[in-house]
């Protein structure tokens, strides 16, 4: 409500700005809510692709399971950060494309869309909502064996799967505003801490190929990456910044993030996901294999519906001229008759 | 069906358009509804597929922001939904706009009046600096007007984040009568200060009811600005011969605002001077001006609902909504026409301003990690 929505307003309540984001309202789940998203999606994915194979050659395919989906996406994870670096990419691109290529995995299936493709859409959907624009062509020159319109043709796809929340806060930005507060501590060596944020930085980008951004606020996981790199700095900050708690239990909270970067934060090994990749060519949904029975029968489908109502319209024109003065309507209800969607191209 | 395409539906089938109300030359401007409550809303129609890059770049910051920014005086963004390869934004409806106000010559101003509008401005705009972003395109016609009274800002088209300490900017921002002196002179580093400077030249125009800085051109802008505030010394402003595009455009004297706002109080003039100081770091920053004593003192800002409105017409000017369209609207030439095309009048400039904008944007790409 335009009056009424006060009480959402980060300005009239108590809110953080952090809490107003879209990242904080749709973008952050609990370990096992993204586990149960993950299965559900995944048993969905395999029941609607099932159906899609012809009568009974489907009994014989061995789906990719939900862990295997993972395991997919973060080796493309790992391939959109080399990307990023190749193309010189601010880290700001390479760090919001990635977390646009795990948003899409929670609500699509590699099944339907391979990672490979949509990674080069999330970086080039990026480099635009960071305000680093490139043109599609240059970009598209620079990758081999892509065309223009293979980035292009999922751009619609990948915004409505981030649910048009573009925006991203980051784990490297929080850490930046880290190290600018550390160097106020007392008895600071700065060499020192220059190493130590170095190494800080690694833990950040390692944190990238994990799920904690979708689990922790950036805050939290850049301290936890300051405490990655020197346990006694970061322990020295958060005593800095909370003076009533000596053992602050922002520490404490950190632990688990540790660990998941710890045991996650690095690529996957090759052999397992080429084994993945090797089984997803079968089990892939066919109406996304152009040239396919499959697709050639969802085309058609598409086809019929759209020429359907393409006829509907025409025939309402139709009805719409005769039924009309023949001097042509009132000027105010000419801007009745374009108020369908099919028109646009 | 895929769920994302699903859900899209979904979305889809909240919304109702019922009315054209506007056409630019990628977006179409319709009034709906929600269907659900009948609720009156706006939806911008912007076609995609006719952009070689794709998804263009002031739809994604629109969307981008607007996603982020819910304040009573920031235009609502309800929802977005896609339809082909068109995209639309839900946006709550608003009745008319600050421009179509100010230029209403049966509506009579109160100082109680003016100061409410410059309140719900600074309100607005000190969420969306509080939030990182800069709006880069504040004059009238980007400030809307509910039909409980309430102002919202409004077209993010042009908005950024603010950028790191070192990262360039363009200073082809801000439709030339609301461009502070920094960006005309070519300044590629700047912040909030920008928009505060817009903010007073909107200040000014509320009290004088026309423009306050109607410059013809670039380099007469900065006349203009000069002959009504006086040539800046280095001590006004150190530093800014230094400039990129520097150009000595004359001396002129300051001659004190109180000389051109004769019925205005001295707290209202000390606001509008701070709005409009040379020196950007010097310039009052919108949370500042939110306590400003011009605020507190009498007379009292109006109530919203108690603000004069034009009466409502039946072409609606929501052409607001859809600032960012129609790169080859009519020129300046055109004057007489309604309500919407004064607007076209007034963008011809921003729009230059824009396509300028993301052809530099493009340059722009490469940064170091």
């Amino acid at each position: 409500m335009t009056t009424g929505s006060t009480t959402t307003d980060a300005s009239s309540s108590k809110l953080s700005l952090y809490e107003g984001s879209t990242q904080y309202r749709h973008w952050r789940f609990s370990a096992e809510q993204l586990a149960q998203a993950r299965a559900s999606l995944n048993a969905t994915a395999v029941s609607a692709i099932g159906e899609k194979f012809e009568a009974g050659s489907s009994s014989g395919v061995s789906f990719l399971s939900a862990d295997e989906e993972v395991l997919l996406v973060k080796f493309y994870l790992a391939k959109c950060s080399q990307l990023c670096i190749h193309l010189g990419f601010p880290e700001e691109v390479e760090a919001t494309a990635m977390t646009y290529l795990k948003r899409f995995y929670l609500k699509n299936t590699v099944m339907d869309f391979h990672p490979k493709d949509i990674m080069l859409t999330a970086v080039f959907l990026a480099t635009k909502t960071t305000n680093h624009p490139v043109s599609l062509e240059s970009y598209a020159q620079r990758i081999p064996k892509t065309q223009p319109s293979d980035i292009l043709g999922h751009e619609f796809l990948v915004a409505q799967s981030l649910g048009f929340d573009f925006a991203v806060w980051h784990a490297h930005r929080a850490l930046w505003g880290l190290w600018l507060d550390v160097q106020n501590l007392p008895d600071v060596n700065m060499d020192e801490l220059r190493n130590v944020y170095e190494s800080a930085v690694q833990h950040v980008r390692a944190a990238r190929l994990t799920d904690v951004e979708l689990i922790y606020t950036p805050s939290q996981i850049s301290l936890t990456s300051f405490a990655l790199a020197s346990p006694a700095l970061a322990a020295a900050w958060a005593r800095s910044k909370i003076p009533t708690e000596p053992e602050p239990r922002v520490l404490a909270v950190i632990e688990p993030i540790k660990q998941m970067i710890a045991s996650q934060g690095a690529p996957p090994e090759v052999e397992a996901v080429r084994a993945v990749d090797r089984r997803l060519r079968l089990c892939k949904n066919p109406e996304k294999v152009v040239g396919s029975n499959a697709y050639m029968k969802k085309q058609e489908e598409t086809e019929r519906k759209a020429e359907e109502k393409r006829k509907r319209k025409a025939a309402e024109v139709q009805k719409a001229m005769e039924d009309a003065d023949p001097f042509g309507s009132p000027l105010a209800r000419d801007t009745n008759l374009d108020d369908d969607d099919d028109d646009d191209d | 069906m895929d769920a994302v395409e699903k859900a899209n539906t979904e979305r889809q089938k909240r919304w109702a358009k019922d009315k054209k109300v506007g056409e630019g030359t990628y977006a179409v401007v319709y009034k709906g509804r929600e269907i659900a409550t009948g609720r009156k809303v706006a939806i911008k129609k912007i076609k995609v597929g006719q952009f070689k890059d794709g998804l263009d770049m002031s739809a994604i910051r629109e969307v981008k922001f607007l996603r982020e920014l819910k304040h009573q005086n920031v235009i609502e963004l309800l929802d977005v939904f896609s339809s082909k390869t068109n995209l639309n934004l839900v946006l709550e409806f608003l009745d008319t706009d600050l421009e179509l106000v100010i230029k209403d010559r049966s509506l009579v101003f109160l100082p109680a009046d003016i100061k409410s509008w410059m309140a719900m401005t600074f309100r607005g705009l000190e969420f969306c600096h509080r939030n990182f972003i800069l709006h880069r395109d504040l004059k009238p016609n980007n400030l809307l007007i509910a039909s409980d009274g309430q102002l919202k800002i409004a077209d993010f088209g042009l908005a950024r984040d603010f950028a790191d300490p070192g990262y360039k900017m363009t200073c082809q921002v801000i439709t030339r009568w609301y461009r502070p002196p920094e960006l005309l002179f070519g300044c590629r580093y700047y912040s909030t200060a920008v928009d505060i400077w817009s903010v007073g030249c909107i200040f000014a125009e509320l009290m004088l009811r026309t423009p306050y800085l109607p410059g013809e051109s670039d380099m007469d802008q900065l006349k203009t600005i000069f002959r009504a505030l006086g040539t800046p010394t280095e001590e006004d402003w150190p530093g800014h011969t230094k400039l990129p595009d520097y150009v000595p455009v004359g001396q002129f004297p300051r001659t004190p605002l109180r000389e051109l706002f004769t019925a205005a109080t001295p707290d209202c003039l000390n606001l509008l001077s701070k709005c409009l100081i040379y020196e950007p770091r010097r310039r009052i920053g919108a949370k500042e001006a939110l306590n400003h004593p011009y605020f507190f003192a009498h007379p009292y800002p109006s109530h919203p609902s108690k603000l004069p409105k034009p009466a409502i017409k039946n072409t609606l000017p929501l052409e607001e909504v859809d600032g960012n369209v129609d790169l080859s609207g009519p020129g300046p030439a055109v004057k007489a026409n309604p309500p919407n095309k004064l607007k076209r009048k007034h963008s011809s400039d921003d729009l230059n301003g824009r396509s300028i904008a993301r052809k530099l944007d493009f340059t722009q790409h490469t940064g170091d990690r």
